[in-house]
């Protein structure tokens, strides 16, 4: 009997994704179109690093953490969308529905694949944060670490948010617009909103931002020089939620919606279900 | 052995399959006759455990397809009408990776691949691409995939679609092929000529329902319990219609053409004889003579109407 680590990772034949997502994703011989945007990351990546390094010390590492979770939300459904969807469209879907594969393990693998190859460009990140990290060095291993984490488990959440959408989409550009729709409203749109209508609430500006991984990197960064200044501060300046409230709870709380939107998305598989739900309305054909 | 018992599928107010029953052995090529929506596709998903029947349902070697999917997927390899194939993998990646999902003993895999990659003719293939594939290669490849885990039943819904002559015969062949090798095959197709060369049992379903099944000589014997012969002479084609109107066997003589003549017939062979000589006899110069056979093209548009769900 399988266990749950060796049926949906270790023994999951969906893992050949990985060397699908690397090969069309982190390789030269794909698409013009993936060769171009391949080679001008690469291009950006050479300047983020020698900036960092002429910048000698000038540059703390967590606007780089931040800079790379803003590269997540954009690479990771630019990579998912089409995971599920997008095996729909191409008519490659039936071929695993009939195979003895559960749908827990379709999905599991398609996730690990968009995980490995954005592992990767998280790994070649690292580089110039650790440079600007020891230029810099104000910044705790501790807070770094903090802060890699939240950037790396809101990578996750957006990962399975594109999954959650590729699968409940009927065509891939569908799931791609929808996931870039909702993370625009969620991140920026309806924060912009709801702080210009309580202008000046300093405590709802707080909570409404709290999940924002952006403010929460924000803040472990200023937490830090709070914490430092904290004998001449005053009590109206300190936050209403506490710098320690940043960070882990974050990690936690990515962590748990990522893996419901896994589960819900696997849950949303029903072949038969599906087969009838995307028939258009006025098809008579049997 | 394949049961198909009382399969029927709804969409709503439509029935797209109407409690469609038959049985297949192992061996059996079955072809499954239609015209578009008369249900063959609908009939293979359920079998292929892609679509849930409303009613009744299908048991391949005991285990049955609502009951046990996961047995039946094991046991069927499935070739869609439509399909796609994934275009960043190479030829070999990809029969790995289905015979991984199949649970083929990873080292039985290189084996297993070579070997199907042979019954298919894509040995040459194995390192490119499957995006460089012709669509008559690509379409042999899906069929390559199906046999990775050595199936006891292949459902190909249209499998000759898009392919040219000569990719259509080697198909054929390897139909048969899989035949001889045990293996249930059901085909669906409307190149009904083609069906007939290889396929021993057939079925004729129209909206949903199934109108005639059986061995294919059966079903025409049963549809066209009389035969027609005809016959080409040299002269007084008249005087030979009267003539044969009156031996044995013979229903019904009718001109066709100049100096032609078309038997209705129902005798067995010595009587077929006896026709051919009363003709040679009468000095009539018998230029031709033959049976003018029914075939499961006819059979077909006996049975059918066209109308479609």
């Amino acid at each position: 009997m399988k266990t749950i680590v060796e049926s949906l990772i270790l023994e999951n034949p969906m893992r050949i994704e990985v060397a699908r997502f690397r090969r069309r994703f982190l390789g030269f011989g794909g698409s013009s179109v993936n060769n171009a945007v391949l080679a001008l990351i690469l291009l950006c990546y050479t300047g983020i690093v020698m900036m960092v390094v002429n910048m000698r010390g000038d540059l703390p590492p967590i606007p780089i953490i931040m800079f790379q979770t803003g590269l997540f939300c954009f690479f990771g459904p630019a990579m998912l969308h089409g995971a599920i969807a997008g095996e729909r469209e191409r008519r490659s879907w039936d071929l695993l529905l009939v195979a003895p594969i559960s749908k827990a393990q379709i999905v599991a693998g398609k996730f690990m694949g968009a995980m490995a190859a954005l592992g990767i460009g998280a790994a070649a990140m690292a580089l110039p944060t650790i440079i600007a990290a020891i230029a810099y060095g104000k910044t705790t291993l501790y807070d770094l670490v903090l802060a890699e984490a939240v950037s790396l488990t809101f990578c996750m959440l957006v990962c399975s948010w594109t999954l959650f959408m590729s699968a409940r989409a009927k065509r891939p550009f569908m799931a791609l617009g929808a996931t870039f729709g909702t993370l625009a409203l969620g991140l920026a749109v309806i924060p912009a909103l709801l702080v210009s209508i309580v202008s000046g609430d300093r405590i709802t500006t707080e909570m409404v931002g709290y999940l924002n991984p952006f403010v929460a990197l924000a803040t472990i960064t200023s937490a830090h020089d709070t914490m430092m200044n904290a004998a001449t501060s005053n009590f109206e300046n300190m936050p209403f939620i506490p710098g320690a409230l940043y960070g882990l709870p974050h990690v936690l709380i990515y962590l748990g919606f990522a893996a419901g939107l896994l589960l819900y998305a696997e849950k949303t598989l029903h072949f038969a279900e599906n087969e009838v739900k995307f028939l258009p309305q006025n098809h008579h054909d049997a | 052995m394949l049961e198909v018992k009382n399969l029927r599928k709804e969409y709503g107010g439509l029935t797209a399959v109407k409690g469609v029953s038959f049985t297949l052995q192992p061996g059996d090529i079955f072809g499954f006759i239609g015209s578009n929506g008369a249900g063959k596709t609908t009939t293979i998903r359920m079998i292929s455990t892609l679509l849930e029947p409303t009613s009744g349902t299908a048991i391949l070697n005991g285990h049955d397809i609502k009951k046990d999917p996961m047995a039946v997927r094991r046991s069927i390899g499935y070739m869609p009408d439509f399909f796609g194939l994934y275009d960043d993998v190479k030829v070999w990646e990809y029969l790995d990776f289905f015979a991984a999902i199949y649970e083929v003993p990873p080292r039985d895999r290189p084996a297993i691949i070579d070997n199907v990659l042979e019954l298919t003719d894509l040995t040459v293939k194995k390192d490119a691409f499957v995006q460089s594939l012709s669509r008559g290669m690509q379409q042999r490849l899906c069929l390559a995939r199906c046999l990775v885990h050595d199936p006891a039943l292949l459902l190909l819904d249209e499998p000759a679609s898009g392919l040219d002559p000569r990719a259509r015969a080697e198909l054929k062949e390897l139909i048969i092929e899989l035949g001889r090798m045990g293996k249930i095959v059901i085909v669906s197709s409307h190149i009904l000529p083609e069906l007939a060369d290889f396929c021993n049992t057939v079925g004729i379903i129209e909206r949903g329902e199934m109108l005639a099944f059986g061995d294919v000589n059966q079903i025409v014997r049963d549809l066209h319990p009389t035969r027609a012969l005809e016959t080409k002479l040299l002269r007084d084609a008249e005087v030979a219609a009267q003539i044969v109107a009156s031996l044995p066997g013979v229903l019904g003589a009718t001109m066709k053409g100049e100096n032609g003549l078309r038997i209705e017939f129902n005798g067995d062979a010595e009587a077929q004889a006896e026709v051919v000589r009363a003709l040679v006899q009468g000095g009539h110069g018998v230029l031709d003579f033959r049976e003018d056979q029914a075939d499961l093209e006819d059979v077909f548009l006996k049975l059918t109407t066209g109308a479609v769900n």
